[in-house]
């Protein structure tokens, strides 16, 4: 039912009897046009509005208590953010236009790898019901399981998240800890495909970034250090003989 | 960001509104005071609950309007469905118009002088915004009852904005 400007406007003012008030009620009910029509036309709402938008004249304080995570500087994160964004363009763009030939998995992962800073992982809520939902997330991706209970006991490392990428339409994990110092370290898993290689440890250092890059059973997998000169200890060895595939 | 950033942000970017609902809901500051920090505690408590970052503004006003329900009503001075008292006119802004200020405090009292459904109803659609729809989920009432409140609420206001528009002409001699 189509109802004038001039009957909406009888509604709101009180002026119409109670079966043409019922049936524009009816009318709002099933049609948010119509709803946003009668209250666009309402004379009651900003009368009463302006009146109260000036209460409080101050913003109220309010007594919080301290951030349990150490905060960065908000803004500067921000900055950091948009600094890491366009890097990440500015690197990519870079190794398109030269590139000798097409980056691998482990490449481009060490490359966004190596924008991590420990303020981007500072601030990360790693719940276990936030990890709940990331590692479901991800194992559903991959198809296989990320042994979490593995990954939260590696000495030395603090688990942060686990995050979905994709690389040339595979399901790309990238799980981020925090070493003692705060800094980042990662693990990253790889569908491949049933008929990718095997291939055993290798050790180098990629955008700056120590790592170690092994596959098997379809699956490929990398360490990532915080710097070139990450020495990695007991954790590679418990990764390598819990994702033996 | 992560959620406690959202959650504490939020509770800034909205501090003034959730603090105007609390007024609105008790008539008095010394309890909007109160309920806007125990609001913002329960917030913070329940960032993990948080699973978008859109309207966090009318959470805050559930969280806010649950405690006072809850907790602080029962044992809050008014417990009378209206407000007996003319309660606290002076926080409203003077203006250098003195009819001007009279027909707000007219309104302003008019409505926080409403039965406690339709103040709150009042103060999410006409002042805050939300649409009959969201108030109706945030009130937890079928979308009928956000109007006919509305409806009633108007009613009251009419009649004390056209006695007071009335006497505004008179006294201007216009």
């Amino acid at each position: 039912m189509n109802f004038s400007d001039e009957t909406l406007l009888a509604y709101l003012e009180g002026n119409l009897d109670e079966a043409e008030a019922r049936a524009i009620e009816d009318a709002v009910a099933d049609d948010p046009a119509v709803e946003s029509r009668l209250m666009a036309l309402d004379p009651f709402a900003p009368v009463v509005q302006q009146v109260f938008e000036g209460i409080p004249v101050e913003a109220p304080s309010i007594d919080l208590p301290t951030p349990t995570a150490p905060q960065s500087n908000a803004g500067a994160f921000r900055l950091l953010a948009v600094a890491a964004s366009v890097a990440v363009i500015a690197i990519s763009a870079t190794f398109w236009a030269t590139r000798p030939k097409a980056l691998g998995w482990a490449e481009q992962a060490a490359i966004y790898q190596s924008l991590y800073s420990p303020d981007t992982i500072a601030d990360l809520d790693n719940s276990p019901q936030k990890l709940d939902t990331q590692f479901a997330q991800a194992e559903a991706q991959l198809g296989r399981s990320l042994n979490r209970d593995v990954l939260e006991n590696l000495p030395g490392l603090d688990l942060k998240r686990a995050q979905v990428l994709m690389f040339k339409g595979k399901p790309l994990i990238q799980i981020v800890f925090a070493d003692a110092q705060g800094a980042p370290v990662a693990f990253c898993v790889i569908r491949q495909g049933s008929g990718a290689p095997a291939k055993d440890v290798n050790l180098a250092v990629l955008s700056g970034l120590a790592t170690a890059t092994w596959a098997n059973d379809g699956y490929g997998f990398m360490l990532l250090g915080s710097d070139a000169q990450t020495d990695f200890g007991s954790e590679l060895s418990v990764l390598t003989d819990a994702f033996t595939g | 960001m992560s959620t406690e950033q959202a959650v504490r942000s939020a509770i800034q970017t909205h501090s003034k509104r959730v603090w105007r609902f609390a007024l609105a809901l008790s008539g008095a500051s010394d309890v909007a005071d109160d309920l806007l920090q125990a609001t913002a505690l329960r917030a913070l408590e329940k960032h993990h609950q948080v699973t978008s970052f859109e309207r966090l503004d009318s959470w805050l006003m559930t969280i806010c309007r649950s405690i006072w329900l809850n907790e602080i009503r029962a044992r809050s001075v008014r417990k009378a469905q209206a407000l007996s008292v003319t309660p606290e006119a002076e926080l409203i802004a003077h203006n250098t118009d003195s009819e001007t200020n009279i027909f707000a405090t007219q309104v302003f009292t008019e409505v926080m002088q409403l039965p406690e459904a339709q103040r709150e109803t009042v103060m999410l659609v006409f002042v805050e915004g939300y649409s009959y729809r969201e108030a109706a989920a945030m009130l937890d009432v079928p979308i009928g009852t956000i109007m006919s409140r509305l409806s009633n609420a108007r009613q009251k206001l009419k009649t004390a904005m056209q006695h007071d528009v009335a006497d505004c002409v008179r006294r201007g001699g216009k």
